[in-house]
């Protein structure tokens, strides 16, 4: 159902072209000069320094954030040239995992996981529920618990955050320091997702602060890269 | 009086004119006066043109069928259920309030002024043109619009905004338009109930006191002869319109709250303030387009 833009790559899912924005609002740090490329399949891998972690990166790769220079480009297309309507439609086939709380607290758990899916695909809510099932399973959940986001555990609201941002067939999948709050031993089931999302031609722009998956040798072939402040740069 | 040479420099000189002084000060007094009263003025304009623009999109996007995805079906049968089915009892028993004072009264003065047959024309005037959408949208606004109002605030507060955003649904298809439509339906239909609950109580009533026709039909026949083809389009006019309009106000002061939770109570005073104003505007400004 989503259509690649004309302009473009034809592989290409993410691009960056000499983006800066300045610090505001939640964002602890600006970004100045941001250039890289995501192919279909690829992985970026972006190193923050702890305490300045929440880079504007993921709001401006989902275009919910105009870079004051340069140019965002999602599979082709500048976010800041489509419309409303094209927005939303692009942004259907982002997944993403949140730093700070990223549920709708007056939907249940697995409205929240589903809403995506079912707002953008024609798929049944039975097989998108399964689905869901099979993935929380997947990531050592009993299923996906029943009842509001205020209700459940954090570590388990964490890992059902994995559970939304891989669902169906993405383009892009935007994981912002995933593993925090997570428990222990989790980082293995979630290495196992990446790979596969990847298989399954998604991109995956991965923003960490942990050394673990900075080393990890189990993420084929990712482009590195590094924040120092504002600047970015290749690793 | 100090001596022209030992006066600092920053020491102004009082005119020589007080009275041209005393002018030049009014003058400036009026002027500033009335540029309060402008800028107020401007500021409520903008405001308004900001809700006919949201009330615009609200329509717009309300007959793109493309917006009308399972999600947003689901947040509009939510508000129904919540503005509409939730507040039935409620209604249900105002209106029992009202049809016992209402119909008995105007029964009981009909019939010692012997003018019985008056009684359905007077009881359509002060149920279903004012009373009923009247009492109805105060309902609405102190039981929905306030609760839209603190939950967006409360989204906003807790960035679910742009949780939404981030997934591609879009806030003003998912969050403002469902909601505005519903609670428009919902005014409308409790309307409705509220006017023949109150026919039906006042009816019973003065069965029951002797003080009104005590077969059904002869009250059903001079409720029905007192309408007019206007009052269908007042009833439509004063419930849906007013209802919009709420909705939107709810949601305009909702969203806009820049994110801490102190903003919230007063986003929601804001809506009960102006949906009033809102709705005592359009009331009158429907009842005079109909009947004048």
């Amino acid at each position: 159902m989503y259509e690649e833009g004309s302009n473009g790559h034809a592989g290409e899912v993410l691009a960056f072209a000499g983006v800066s924005v300045a610090s505001a609002g939640m964002h602890v740090t600006g970004v100045s000069g941001v250039s890289f490329r995501l192919e279909k399949g690829g992985l970026a891998l972006v190193h923050v320094e702890e305490g300045a972690e929440h880079t504007p990166l993921a709001d401006l790769a989902s275009g919910l954030l105009a870079p004051d220079a340069g140019r965002v480009c999602f599979r082709g297309e500048d976010w800041v040239e489509m419309g409303a309507r094209r927005q939303a439609e692009q942004r259907g086939c982002i997944r993403r995992v949140f730093q700070h709380y990223g549920w709708v607290a007056n939907l249940d758990i697995v409205e929240n996981i589903c809403l995506s899916e079912s707002h953008h695909t024609g798929r049944t809510l039975a097989d998108i529920a399964s689905e869901a099932e099979v993935l929380a399973r997947r990531f050592g959940l009993d299923g996906i618990p029943a009842g509001r986001p205020t209700r459940v555990h954090p570590m388990t609201l964490r890992k059902l955050e994995w559970v939304r941002a891989f669902m169906g067939t993405p383009a892009l999948v935007i994981l912002e320091r995933p593993l925090l709050g997570a428990p222990k031993g989790g980082a293995e089931q979630l290495l196992e997702a990446v790979c596969e999302v990847r298989e399954r031609e998604a991109a995956v722009l991965w923003i960490t602060d942990e050394d673990r998956v900075w080393a990890c040798r189990e993420l084929a072939s990712p482009a590195r890269y590094r924040m120092n402040g504002e600047t970015f740069g290749p690793a | 009086m100090i001596p022209v040479g030992l006066r600092p420099s920053c020491v102004v000189e009082p005119a020589d004119n007080w009275l041209e002084a005393q002018g030049d000060d009014r003058y400036l007094h009026a002027m500033q006066f009335v540029g309060t009263i402008g800028r107020g003025t401007i500021e409520k304009l903008r405001r308004l043109r900001y809700l006919m623009a949201v009330l615009w999109a609200v329509g717009r996007l309300g007959a793109a069928p493309d917006s009308w995805r399972r999600t947003t079906r689901a947040v509009l049968a939510r508000q129904i259920v919540f503005t509409g089915v939730d507040a039935l009892g409620f209604v249900i028993f105002v209106a029992f309030l009202a049809g016992i004072s209402i119909v008995v009264q105007a029964q009981v003065w009909m019939g010692r002024l012997g003018q019985l047959e008056l009684l359905g024309p007077l009881l359509v005037t002060v149920v279903v043109r004012e009373v009923g959408p009247l009492l109805v949208n105060f309902i609405v606004i102190g039981r929905s619009a306030t609760a839209t109002a603190a939950e967006l605030a409360g989204m906003r507060v807790r960035h679910e905004v742009s949780v939404l955003d981030a997934q591609g649904v879009d806030p003003m298809v998912y969050l403002v338009m469902p909601r505005a439509l519903g609670m428009a339906v919902c005014v409308l239909c409790l309307t409705v109930v509220f006017a023949l609950v109150s026919f039906a109580t006042g009816y019973m009533c003065g069965a029951l006191l002797g003080t009104g026709p005590e077969d059904p039909a002869i009250f059903a026949r001079s409720v029905l002869r007192g309408f007019v083809p206007g009052d269908f389009v007042n009833l439509g006019a004063k419930t849906i319109l007013p209802g919009l309009m709420t909705s939107i106000i709810a949601c305009v002061e909702g969203l806009s709250i820049e994110g801490v939770a102190t903003d919230i109570p007063q986003a929601v005073t804001r809506t009960v303030v102006r949906s009033t104003l809102s709705l005592l505007i359009l009331s009158v400004i429907v009842s005079v387009l109909t009947y004048v």
